[in-house]
């Protein structure tokens, strides 16, 4: 199934083919071709708004998800057999806002970029971090990912958020 | 079909957007006729006064017929042999008044200018840009014509003046990108366009990029019609790599989404100050000047 990049912002100059080739190794680790999944690059004003009318959060943030499956356990795939959708929901890129991130940090936008994707995908796959358990389940499950990804490309990407934080 | 539609929604609705100010004005030299005819001849039976009008006075030596061409039809001579009709007289000043409103609401005294070192080049309607980036020529085409989308109007809500419900008048061109490279006599052409959102409009919701590649093409450089015969590359069942690729091509050569926001934002000046050219000539023509 497809993979649907939009870019909507002209705020931050993107590699399209670069993304789309990391998002595409994403999902082979996980295994979900299958499904379809959107990315979508906003600015931060678009990904305000966004965080506003979803979460009543009225600031930037650099990834919003939103699961099409929202009952899915941690780590369980839609089942094909009762499932008429192969869809796995979009995914919000705030890539302004990541940017300045990266400016700030000192860290690769590019890598950046990936770590964020593989992030709201696993959002999308049920994984929650509402609690320091699920924290840490999805810190590992990120973990895990990123590591294989790391084998397949010579990357050397790890999680951007390494402590539970209970604000986020 | 589709483009003519749209053109008649794009004016009218620009026309909606000064008049409401200006009703009163629109209205009244359509009633002066009435108020300027003989006073008694508002006494007199409709048929009659038809008769007046076109006899003009004195003459009966010749009545015209009821479906004569000058029939109920008020002129004025100027001496430079075209028809002046008080409803001319009445179009002028509607024109003088809309042409005042879209001075009042013009946003640049100037076209704006794209940044990266394109070059403006026009020619009427049609707006050529020009870029030189190594031994590489890149042109980008549009024409302000059938730039406008049609607005859907929407009931304003309670409380709400309809004024401020009122969606800004946006031209969204159609645009073709040529590539030319100085070893090559053939040309990368790219047919481009705005893609119009279904859902989320104006919500600032909307998912389609900011603007998308329709068809693909070798055309020989330097020609004007597009050649038939060449194979054309659709990207409606395209392999989003190639699709992405294609994408990346075009932002290394300039064209990116700021470049097709600058582009947006020079086609709305340029359809705007054609608009009010437009309606200075016509105010013209009709005032035969």
């Amino acid at each position: 199934m497809s993979f649907v990049l939009r870019n909507l912002q002209g705020v931050v100059p993107l590699r399209r083919a670069k993304l789309r080739r990391e998002v595409e190794t994403l999902r082979q680790i996980l295994g979900i071709q299958r499904f379809d999944l959107g990315l979508i690059c906003v600015d931060n004003q678009r990904i305000q708004h966004i965080n506003k009318t979803y979460r009543h959060k009225d600031t930037p943030t650099d990834v919003l998800s939103f699961p099409f499956y929202e009952d899915l356990k941690a780590g369980e795939l839609p089942s094909q057999l009762d499932r008429d959708e192969c869809n796995l929901g979009d995914i919000f890129l705030g890539v302004e806002y990541l940017l300045r991130q990266c400016n700030e940090e000192g860290w690769d936008f590019h890598s950046a970029l990936t770590v964020v994707t593989a992030h709201g995908i696993c959002h999308l796959l049920g994984y929650r971090h509402e609690t320091e358990e699920e924290w840490k389940q999805m810190f590992q499950k990120e973990s895990f990912i990123l590591h294989e990804f790391n084998k397949r490309t010579g990357c050397h990407l790890e999680p951007l958020t390494k402590e539970y934080n209970s604000e986020k | 079909m589709l483009k003519s539609l749209t053109r008649a929604l794009g004016v009218a609705t620009r026309i909606s957007t000064s008049t409401a100010a200006s009703s009163t004005r629109v209205l009244e030299p359509l009633l002066r006729p009435a108020v300027g005819a003989p006073s008694s001849a508002t006494a007199r039976p409709f048929t009659r006064s038809i008769w007046m009008l076109c006899s003009s006075g004195s003459s009966s030596e010749h009545r015209p017929g009821l479906l004569s061409s000058s029939r109920g039809i008020p002129s004025v001579s100027c001496g430079c042999g075209g028809l002046h009709t008080e409803g001319d007289k009445a179009f002028a000043e509607f024109l003088s008044d809309e042409i005042k409103e879209e001075k009042k609401i013009k946003k640049h005294t100037a076209l704006p200018k794209m940044s990266g070192g394109w070059e403006l080049e026009l020619t009427g309607t049609e707006a050529k840009l020009t870029r030189k980036i190594a031994g590489e020529v890149v042109s980008v085409t549009f024409n302000i014509n059938n730039s406008i989308p049609p607005t859907f109007d929407e009931e304003p809500e309670q409380g709400q003046k309809p004024s401020e419900n009122e969606p800004e008048i946006v031209s969204t061109p159609n645009f073709v990108v040529e590539v030319a490279k100085q070893a090559s006599n053939q040309s990368l052409v790219f047919d481009c366009h705005y893609p119009e959102d279904e859902v989320g409009h104006g919500e600032g919701e909307e998912e389609s990029d900011i603007f998308a590649v329709r068809e693909v093409s070798f055309q020989p450089t330097g020609e004007k019609e597009w050649k038939d015969t060449s194979y054309t590359l659709s990207t409606d069942s395209l392999d989003w790599a190639l699709y992405d690729h294609l994408m990346d091509f075009l932002a290394d050569r300039g064209v990116d989404n700021t470049f097709a926001d600058e582009l947006m934002e020079l086609s709305t000046a340029l359809e705007h100050q054609e608009y009010i050219k437009f309606l200075e000539d016509l105010s013209g023509f009709v005032k035969c000047q």
